[in-house]
């Protein structure tokens, strides 16, 4: 912003951040975050546009079609903050604003949904459930902890990072390597899933196999469960499905007293 | 603990359903801090129905079995919130505080007959939405900030009542139905302890299915290993083997990617 004083202070990016929590309150299938977006923006937007026609024009340019991913919807919100500031400042179009959100929603939507989504929630809910079988009250506490501690970070990084960068994909592809840590993720949930199917012998008494096997055959005969489920559900076998079949067969099981 | 009337019951249900109705705004509406999955959510109303652990047994289960369900694009998910709130509440109030495990399994059994409303739910009120973005866009004189302000923070109310109701329409039947169950013959209780336990595997296989193309996958089998090692041979303590678990697949990943 060469030349140009910023009108926008870190209260202000704090604001939008807190209004971003509530990004889909609204959530429709036709709008999706549009709504949301708007409502993020409109503290700075009344800031930088005092005049009611030119505010009200802006917010209605912000209720156009928007989805992303939650957490990293902070980013095109500090992108677009940066964007309106110099849009105020007669530096910027509206193209460049609207165009800024529509290149970047749909990329940031699928990382920020391997990330979050498939990578740091099975993570922590695999490490919470296998400290709980392994005899831990305190795994939703854990869970807790170490989601929001990660996601926190990143959201209100991203948001400071998508004002200074003024939306650069390049720079935050650079900055945050998504695609490594999710893969990491990834990885150590589905560790997590053989941790718990080999501690299956030490698992809290209402889960345990009570069958008189040895610790080692409990644990095997689980994984042969667990492999077989999975093969189940490969040839299309949805898991509520597999509920009521399990259901039914315990049920027959227990009226012809094999359990 | 004394007999509980029709009025506790009715005053119990109600507040269930309102801490329900707020949690399950963390799962779109507000935040997203997570306090809605079940293995937050389950042990939470177990800690306010007074059973901790009987919340927290049903919320793993099914946190294992929905977790990978993601809300992707226009996909709506089954509600596990409401699965985990519901469940829980239901075989705690149901059973008188401290269920079996076959009663915890029973009732999450019966989710499976929830999951389908709670969709439904979610797809209509996800439809009418639309309207708010229509309210807001409109020209009434009043001020377009004014008009935007009260049409998005109105769905945080649509998504209360939409979770609200649900509870109270089913959740007395879940204890109608949890309290006829404890009840029944002995071997229907053997069959849902049962049920709950292979319910486990079945959410265990439910979550690695989506987090790996190969069943046999390298992950699985260290981290089955390492556990079953830790756990029964050197009687290693949980977090031990969980910082073992952690710091395996690390290696693992930078193995891979050199």
């Amino acid at each position: 912003m060469s030349g140009k004083k910023r009108t926008i202070g870190r209260a202000d990016l704090l604001r939008v951040f807190l209004r971003s929590l509530l990004i889909q309150a609204s959530w429709s299938f036709e709008m999706m975050q549009s709504l949301g977006f708007a409502y993020a923006m409109l503290p700075v937007l009344a800031k930088l546009y005092p005049d009611r026609e030119e505010l009200e024009r802006r917010l209605k340019a912000h209720q156009a079609y928007f989805n992303t991913q939650p957490y990293l919807s902070a980013f095109i919100l500090g992108a677009a903050v940066r964007l309106e500031e110099e849009r105020a400042q007669g530096m910027r179009s509206d193209d460049d604003v609207a165009g800024m959100k529509e290149s970047l929603m749909a990329p940031l939507g699928a990382l920020g949904d391997s990330l979050f989504w498939a990578g740091l929630k099975p993570l922590a809910a695999s490490l919470a459930v296998f400290l709980f079988l392994t005899g831990s009250v305190w795994a939703p506490l854990v869970y807790l902890v170490l989601y929001n501690v990660f996601h926190l970070f990143i959201r209100v990084g991203v948001l400071f990072f998508g004002y200074d960068s003024a939306g650069d994909a390049v720079l935050f592809v650079a900055k945050y390597n998504f695609t490594s840590v999710a893969r990491l993720f990834k990885a150590i949930a589905l560790c997590f899933v053989g941790a718990i199917i080999g501690a299956a012998a030490v698992w809290r008494p209402e889960f345990r196999m009570g069958i008189g096997l040895s610790g080692a055959a409990t644990a095997m005969g689980s994984l042969v469960i667990v492999l077989a489920t999975i093969a189940l559900m490969r040839r299309g076998a949805s898991p509520l499905a597999l509920m009521l079949a399990l259901s039914a067969l315990c049920i027959a099981a227990a009226t012809i007293g094999v359990i | 603990m004394g007999v509980m009337t029709g009025q506790d019951y009715l005053f119990q249900v109600l507040f269930i359903a309102a801490v329900g109705g707020l949690i399950g705004l963390d799962r779109t509406a507000f935040g997203q801090f997570m306090i809605s999955q079940p293995i937050v959510s389950g042990p939470l109303i177990g800690w306010l129905c007074g059973n901790v652990e009987a919340g927290l047994a049903i919320g793993a289960v099914l946190e294992l079995l929905w977790v990978m369900d993601m809300p992707i694009g226009t996909f709506v998910p089954a509600d596990s919130t409401i699965a985990a709130v519901w469940a829980a509440a239901a075989s705690i109030i149901g059973a008188g505080v401290d269920p079996s495990a076959s009663v915890m399994g029973f009732s999450i059994l019966l989710t499976a007959g929830l999951a389908p409303v709670t969709m439904k739910a979610d797809a209509v009120l996800r439809k009418r939405n639309a309207r708010l973005a229509k309210y807001a866009a409109m020209d009434d004189g009043g001020g377009i900030a004014r008009r935007l302000s009260n049409a998005h923070l109105s769905g945080l109310l649509f998504f209360f009542l939409r979770s609200f109701i649900i509870y109270i329409v089913f959740l007395p039947l879940g204890i109608l139905a949890v309290s006829w169950f404890v009840g029944v013959p002995k071997a229907l209780h053997s069959a849902m302890e049962w049920f709950l336990r292979l319910m486990l595997l079945v959410g265990l296989a439910s979550a690695a299915r989506r987090l790996t193309v190969s069943p046999l996958d390298p992950l699985i089998l260290t981290g089955f290993v390492l556990s079953a090692v830790l756990s029964h041979v050197f009687g290693a303590h949980g977090l031990v083997i969980a910082s073992i678990v952690i710091a395996a697949g690390w290696v693992e990943v930078r193995r891979r990617v050199r």
